[in-house]
């Protein structure tokens, strides 16, 4: 699947690229492509996870990955509580690693991929909001309406007091409408740019005026909205904010913007797709009242998705590289009592990668894309994965405070090994890497490194990669522990390669 | 001819690239346009980030209104750090007397430019792109590099800090690098004997190589890791021996300046210079200029520490000889309005002030305060286009030609020319 050998996007039927992927024996469903899936649809899986959905085939792997597992509204509650209390504690990295812990636990994995795609799409940050609760209530409002109906969700959010603040509409007032919500919620929120003047703008402001917040919750301050008449988009009356935002709701601008922005999410961020790509997804958008998880649904099972179009055409964000290569590597299961793996050594590491949760850059979120690796970001994450390799990621407590307290060190001289420093003690069994080549019973080099592409990167790795990778573990004729650490040191390798970053 | 395993080995070895061309990849024949080694000039750019009050960063101490517009925030004639009979600057600025005296410090006043935007992201990328139309979606340094005359080997364009890429900064042949001051820019390979890590060191090389497809993504990914490595490799061999010691200075309350404060990164960066890195366009930024409320203590330190580490880096550079060859700019997206507001802070206002700094400039104030007693609805109103500044330091200082870069002709400022 070279994609040189592709025909460009509008040469792609639009109707045929979005019906339902029938697997054939010729194109399978397999580890391949269920990597893809739970690369994309969720944030990763662990090798368990992986070869059961290759058994279970995509109808019902999909379903559970939308629907979720049976105790997935215990899950929610555990968490909705869980969160309520980080959230009071005032502390955004304990916020941080609760959501990270929610990404890695929750039962309904597709909603919470998309909770991170409304926090960028709705991107506010708790540096202008300052209140760890205002934050955690915003962000079950993206929970419930996750994979719910857009309308009633951009109705909600218009009132939320995070968004409120974030956007300054306390200071919209009858007598100096502030302009801030009714530019983003028409520029980002609903019709992207082009699709709206600076009169509009002006007009939508003042039918937002008074929806102020007061002690934590939204008021609408009569005194001061404006009830007069406005004109948006061409439609006069006495509009309010609601009203307004109903006029946005029925624009067709608004179904395929969101569209497109999903595509990007989903499908790939490599090439804009045509219009006409667009539009029947659009439609479909359009003609069920803007239902999400029909649309999620439609892109997540279609042969596009399924094909080279959209197979590695993503940079992964930091999040999905971290909890990608956490859950490949952390066995929850035999680890004691079950423990999941700690989140708040994952903070700083995402924060020095460019992903401070809860902290987009703006209010137009993350760009991602290309954007996401330059090369102190690319070094965060060779430097991630020799953490989490060699165990000490865990043990290194003192990451996850605020980074204003790390003192400043300078490069000194980078790349040097340390002769001293004698090698790492292994990690536990549920921590280790090796664990899986004993699983498998893997002893030859060119096993070995099966296993760990197999686990790392289903769909594979050129042949000369390969080759490198195991006359890396050849290299000397390791056996026991000297072959549990240069599995580690491959894995290493492979966490840091090109093809590992791509999503 | 090289095979590509040749050349990589080769280049990552820090051989010369150019003699390497017609097997280079692109972008590194084309980042090989850098500083020869105490030679070429530097440009060094401070962007103070959230709107910085540019009436009370430069003082018209002498002018009767001020003190009216501005109750709590004022400054006395004996608080500033005096600058001529007009203006002083911020008593937090007291470090840079030391480059006034020496005529080393120019304070162009009235900067902005039409039609002010009153959103940070807007005007800052206003700013950054050199675009008041926002057309334009690169930076206006990373467009300067296609432009950059070419000696020697090595990375053009660095920003230092924990940020993201500034737009500023984009736009550029074979892209920026940022290192990040806050974690050390270094591979870490743990524990282990020597041969183990080079060969480990060697494979995350080797695995790092070029596809068929140049267009394909895997192909940035892949170009982003080999400038990794370089960059680590390059860093390694010019900080040899270095004394990287933390900065000693400490901020107006007492504290030691914190790893990401500006004279630690400026500090970084003045090393870089006196090893001879070669990059010829280094970019930091300082937050927290968008004082709303309870302004003075505030924007006094955020001052304290600007004119703490420009001061310092120069007077590093001069020990050994590189002053010469650097000139460095303060910018922020906007000033603040005239008048403070009832929260003794200010709100988003328009045109401000900015600092050139360096062995040549002609120092002191450049232009006159804007007038108190003609405002733009409230806001100063700016007479020099701030492109103007970028063209000066562009067609006299880099050396590159301004109107391509800007797409535009702007008239040089006489002060920051030479």
């Amino acid at each position: 699947m070279a994609p040189t050998t592709l025909p460009p996007l509008d040469q792609v039927d639009p109707v045929e690229a979005w019906q339902p992927w029938e697997p054939s024996a010729k194109d399978p469903w397999n580890l391949q492509w269920a990597g893809h899936l739970y690369r994309r649809a969720a944030f990763g899986a662990s090798p368990a996870e992986m070869n059961e959905a290759a058994a279970r085939g995509l109808p019902a792997t999909l379903d559970q990955l939308i629907k979720g597992t049976p105790d997935a509204d215990n899950i929610d509650q555990m968490l909705v509580t869980v969160g309520a209390q980080a959230a009071d504690r005032s502390n955004p990295f304990e916020l941080r690693a609760w959501w990270l812990y929610a990404m890695l636990n929750s039962g309904r994995p597709v909603q919470e991929k998309m909770v991170l795609f409304w926090h960028n799409h709705f991107a506010t940050s708790i540096n202008k909001v300052q209140r760890t609760t205002w934050m955690f209530n915003q962000n079950r409002l993206l929970r419930k309406y996750a994979l719910g109906k857009f309308g009633p969700f951009l109705h909600d959010m218009s009132r939320d007091v995070a968004m409120i603040v974030w956007l300054d509409n306390n200071s919209n007032l009858k007598a100096h409408p502030n302009e801030n919500y009714a530019r983003e919620v028409m520029e980002l929120f609903s019709l992207g740019v082009g699709h709206y003047t600076e009169k509009d703008i002006r007009e939508a402001a003042r039918a937002f005026t008074g929806w102020h917040t007061n002690g934590g919750e939204y008021d609408f301050n009569a005194r001061f909205h404006d009830d007069g008449e406005k004109t948006v988009l061409g439609q006069t009356g006495a509009w309010n904010g609601d009203e307004v935002l109903d006029i946005l709701l029925k624009r067709s601008d608004c179904a395929e913007f969101l569209t497109r922005k999903l595509y990007r999410y989903f499908v790939s961020e490599q090439h804009d797709p045509p219009a006409k790509l667009i539009a029947p997804l659009a439609e479909a958008f359009r003609k069920t009242d803007y239902d999400i998880a029909d649309l999620v649904r439609r892109i997540l099972s279609s042969k596009h998705f399924f094909s080279a179009y959209a197979y590695r055409q993503k940079i992964k964000c930091p999040v999905e590289y971290v909890l990608g290569a956490v859950k490949t590597i952390y066995d929850q299961k035999s680890a004691p009592e079950g423990k999941p793996p700690p989140t708040l050594p994952l903070v700083s590491r995402l924060e020095v990668m460019g992903q401070q949760l809860f902290a987009p850059p703006n209010v137009k979120g993350w760009p991602g894309g290309q954007s996401w690796l330059n090369t102190s970001t690319v070094l965060a994450r060779v430097n991630f994965a020799q953490a989490l390799v060699m165990g000490t990621l865990w043990s290194d407590t003192s990451r996850g405070e605020t980074p204003n307290d790390v003192s400043f060190q300078p490069p000194g001289i980078p790349g040097q090994p340390d002769v001293k420093t004698p090698e790492e003690p292994p990690p536990e069994e549920y921590e280790d890497t090796a664990r899986l080549i004993r699983q498998a019973k893997a002893t030859k080099a060119d096993e070995v490194v099966r296993v760990l592409i197999d686990a790392l990167l289903p769909g594979g790795v050129s042949d000369s990669a390969r080759t490198k990778l195991t006359t890396f573990v050849a290299d000397g004729k390791p056996t026991g522990d000297k072959l549990d650490r240069r599995t580690r040191e491959a894995a290493h390798a492979i966490l840091s390669m090109p093809e590992y970053q791509l999503a | 001819m090289l095979s590509r395993r040749q050349f990589l080995t080769r280049s990552l070895k820090g051989a010369s690239l150019l003699t390497l061309s017609s097997v280079v990849p692109q972008f590194i024949a084309k980042t090989a346009l850098a500083a020869e080694p105490g030679k070429d000039s530097i440009l060094v750019v401070v962007e103070l980030n959230g709107g910085n009050d540019g009436l009370n960063t430069v003082i018209p101490y002498a002018d009767d209104l001020y003190p009216k517009f501005r109750d709590t925030l004022r400054q006395t004639k004996d608080q500033i750090v005096k600058v001529d009979d007009h203006i002083g600057l911020n008593s937090g600025m007291r470090s840079f007397d030391r480059l006034l005296q020496r005529g080393e410090l120019a304070v162009v006043q009235g900067v902005g430019y039409p039609n002010p935007e009153r959103s940070h992201f807007e005007s800052m990328d206003t700013w950054q792109s050199a675009d008041p139309t926002r057309k334009i979606n690169t930076g206006w340094l990373g467009r300067s590099v296609n432009e950059l005359h070419s000696t020697t080997g090595g990375i053009p364009i660095m920003h230092v800090g924990p940020n993201r890429l500034p737009l500023a900064l984009t736009g550029g042949a074979g892209g920026a690098i940022s290192i990040n001051n806050q974690v050390p820019y270094r591979l870490e390979m743990g524990g282990g004997a020597p041969d183990r890590q080079k060969a480990r060191r060697k494979l995350l090389e080797d695995l790092a190589q070029p596809g068929d497809d140049t267009a394909s993504l895997a192909d940035f990914v892949y170009r982003r890791e080999v400038q990794t490595l370089t960059t680590l490799d390059r860093l390694q061999e010019v900080l040899k021996g270095t004394n990287t010691g933390q900065f000693p200075g400490f901020g107006p309350d007492g504290r030691p300046y914190g790893a990401n404060a500006l004279p630690q990164k400026l500090q970084l960066i003045a090393q870089l210079i006196q090893k001879g890195f070669g990059t010829r366009i280094f970019y930091v930024m300082r937050d927290g200029f968008d004082t709303h409320s309870d302004q003075v203590q505030q924007h006094k330190n955020l001052l304290a520490e600007v004119a703490d580490g420009v001061t310092t880096f120069f007077e590093t550079l001069r020990q050994s000889g590189h002053d010469k060859q650097v000139r460095l700019m303060t910018f922020s997206e906007f000033g603040r309005r005239v008048q403070e507001n009832a929260s003794k802070g200010t709100d988003h206002g328009a045109a401000s002030c900015l600092f050139v700094a360096g062995p040549g400039v002609k120092g002191g104030a450049v232009g006159a305060h804007p007038r108190l007693d003609d405002l733009d609805a409230g806001d100063l109103k700016f007479h020099t286009d701030f492109r103007r500044v970028y063209a000066t330091l562009l067609d006299h200082w880099l050396g590159c030609d301004s109107q391509s870069v800007l797409s535009g002709k702007f008239e040089p400022i006489d002060a920051i020319k030479g």
